[in-house]
């Protein structure tokens, strides 16, 4: 592996040794990553000198999840609802307000400097917006180059050499190493940032709507792309989308998130096949279907999502819930805050009614919304 | 320029061809961002003639002075009011109402007032570029504090506190006159800066080289302040323009660089008060104060072009 040859060369911490060596042994489906009571509040400040907390977004609000090795964990939600701030903050790039994220049993946000420096090798990311993610005043290489100087690879030669075989391994010109990223198309971009992300050789990338912003006839290589790496490289993804086509199509496990919590999360097929949570069935039934010829029974939700800076009470879902009002609106909903719970075979949910989330309650909740649709 | 380019693309195109089938030959010149910045500056015809107006006028003020030394302060009565005459090569514009060399006076106030321009931008580049990228970049309360000294500066009316500063600290000296000007003027600069640094800490390729594990130091001075300099390069180049003219105005009122020494605004008042009697004399030093000012101000609109990476370069 590439990024190994040099990573050899320079002084190692004992932390990528021992992940590599996990690697090498096969430590397939262990947990990688485990984000435990993660909150992320930002303050909304006010008063005369704008010092004084008035109030706070609850951007992420108490989530937990585990990513095991070798495994795409896909994070889907609306707009708004978390997903990249979750990311940001498991990798520390901003500080989490409570909580904490374990790499390898190691509590991430409790490293000091130099050990989250070191940390950082191991946890990359690809950002959604291939034009503003790179420095528009550094070429290519400087830029995929960066993370290896940063950590110690100060041969120039040698560091062009590495860029060069990553550029090749995403599938760019190696010849376009000395271009500058505006010369570049939005999928080449996004390959340079793949390139980046691997230049440090990590184990965990956590992939924000790395596709979103291309083209349709783009996003395709870009997943494949990815999904090739990840063979190669044996690389585990954390992958934010709100692209449910896209995220069916590369995780093994999909979390489902509604105004900063976890709602759902299980394997990709019983997700899919059947959600357990009346968000996710809402969400699922907002898929465009591609026959024309089939109609298909669309759960549309009322309203808009509340505010993340005052979420309901109770259940966060309890104002737009069409099983609530199915079930005849149950106090508890409003009361009492959903716990995550198993509902067999690790499907996680966090629904006080999720047994009552049937294909008949499902199918009778469209049939009263059909004639809305049909207006 | 071609030709020199030209010459790196056979070692560029074996190499990329050394390393595999697929890769097609690349053939642009690999140009560094200064080159292209350069190329991009050269496209600016209005900036390329400010340029060279600025080199000519720094010129002189370099070298004229020091072959005349102190001829600048002296006065020959017998010549008093002796009319411009290209005929004579030592005074081409003739001599004031005191009997002063104009030409050479006008070159050594050219030269008192550039050195005021320069030296008074540096200080506020300096201190703006500080304030600004402590205030953007660490945030919260050293933010609040730093802003809200910004305002006090800007709230007090600049040129009373310039004129005061000077009054009380030496009037006719041009290093108090340069401090005067830096004092006040960093706001602008530092506003700019820390404007940029607020929006560029939440850039996605900052975040990026945070993830690479990349210190505040390689991200302030590789990522934030190369994207932050254009603003505040534009700004710096009409400040000298903007110190210029405060140096006239001060030295018009008495309160800045007085006679015997030589600058723009001194020779205006003087020239303002022989106007009947020579009213071209007001005309030179005018002029230079214009040519200065223009001068500045197109170097500044090419520079905000050439510093924009996004900017294409003309083939």
């Amino acid at each position: 592996m590439s990024g190994q040859t040099w990573a050899d060369g320079a002084a190692i911490e004992p932390i990528e040794a021992s992940a590599s060596l996990v690697r090498a042994n096969g430590g397939a489906g262990r947990v990688l990553l485990r984000a435990e009571h993660v909150v992320k509040h930002f303050p909304i400040r006010g008063g005369l000198l704008g010092v004084t907390t008035i109030g706070a977004v609850r951007a992420v609000d108490d989530v937990s999840f585990e990513v095991r090795r070798g495994e795409t964990l896909g994070l889907v939600g609306e707009s708004g609802c978390g997903k990249t701030t979750l990311g940001k903050v498991i990798l520390r790039l901003i500080p989490a307000t409570s909580g904490q994220v374990y790499v390898d049993d190691r509590p991430l946000f409790d490293l000091n400097a130099t050990q989250l420096k070191e940390a950082r090798r191991d946890l990359q990311v690809v950002f959604q917006d291939p034009y503003a993610s790179l420095n528009p005043r550094m070429t290519v290489g400087e830029i995929v180059g960066e993370g290896p100087l940063v950590h110690g690879l100060t041969d120039k030669a040698k560091r062009e050499e590495l860029v060069r075989e990553l550029l090749a391994k995403v599938g760019l010109n190696q010849s376009h190493i000395h271009r500058y990223p505006h010369e570049f198309s939005g999928g080449q971009r996004q390959r340079i940032g793949i390139a980046r992300a691997l230049a440090l050789n990590p184990e965990f990338i956590v992939c924000d709507e790395p596709v979103s912003a291309l083209d349709v006839s783009i996003q395709s290589q870009v997943l494949n792309l990815l999904d090739d790496l990840q063979q190669e490289l044996g690389l585990t993804y954390l992958f934010i989308a709100h692209n449910l086509a896209v995220v069916e199509h590369i995780s093994d496990r999909v979390g489902v998130m509604y105004l900063g919590k976890l709602v759902e999360l299980a394997d990709v097929d019983p997700l899919y096949a059947a959600p357990k949570h009346p968000y996710t069935v809402a969400l699922l039934s907002a898929v465009p279907e591609p026959d024309p010829r089939r109609r298909k029974k669309r759960l549309v939700l009322k309203g808009d999502v509340p505010s993340p800076a005052a979420p309901p009470e109770g259940c966060r879902f309890n104002t737009r819930c069409w099983l609530r009002e199915q079930l005849g609106n149950p106090e508890r909903c409003e009361t009492e805050e959903p716990v995550f719970r198993d509902v067999g075979a690790g499907h996680l949910v966090a629904c006080h009614f999720s047994e009552e989330v049937t294909p008949q309650a499902i199918a009778s909740a469209a049939e009263r919304q059909l004639p809305v649709i049909g207006a | 320029m071609e030709g020199t380019q030209l010459g790196q693309i056979p070692a560029k195109a074996t190499t990329g061809a050394g390393q595999g089938a697929v890769d097609e030959v690349d053939l642009t010149p690999v140009r560094t961002y200064w080159q292209l910045a350069r190329q991009r500056f050269m496209q600016h015809s209005l900036a390329v003639v400010g340029l060279i107006v600025m080199a000519i006028l720094v010129t002189l003020a370099l070298v004229v002075p020091t072959i005349t030394g102190s001829l600048y302060a002296k006065t020959s009565l017998s010549l008093a009011n002796h009319p411009p005459s290209l005929l004579n090569p030592f005074a081409p514009l003739g001599y004031d109402s005191i009997g002063m060399n104009v030409f050479i006076r006008l070159v050594k106030a050219l030269q008192t007032s550039l050195f005021v321009g320069f030296s008074a931008v540096s200080i506020i580049v300096v201190v703006g570029i500080t304030v600004g990228a402590i205030a953007g970049y660490v945030g919260g309360a050293v933010d609040n504090l730093l802003m809200r000294l910004v305002d006090v500066v800007l709230s007090l009316p600049s040129f009373f506190l310039i004129v005061m500063m000077v009054a009380l600290f030496g009037t006719g000296n041009a290093i108090v006159v340069i401090v005067a000007i830096g004092i006040v003027g960093w706001t602008t600069a530092a506003r700019l800066v820390r404007a940029e640094f607020l929006s560029l800490r939440e850039t996605d390729f900052v975040q990026a080289a945070r993830a690479l594990g990349a210190g505040d130091r390689r991200i302030i001075v590789r990522h934030m302040l190369p994207a932050a300099m254009a603003p505040v390069v534009v700004a710096a180049t009409l400040g000298i323009a903007d110190s210029v003219v405060v140096e006239a105005t001060l030295s018009f009122l008495s309160f800045g660089i007085s006679p015997p020494e030589a600058s723009l605004g001194n020779m205006l008042t003087n020239a303002q008060e022989f106007f009947y009697r020579q009213p071209i004399l007001i005309l030179y030093p005018g002029l230079t104060l214009i040519l200065v000012v223009l001068a500045a101000s197109f170097m500044g609109d090419g520079l905000r072009d050439a510093l924009d990476p996004r900017q294409r370069v003309r083939k």
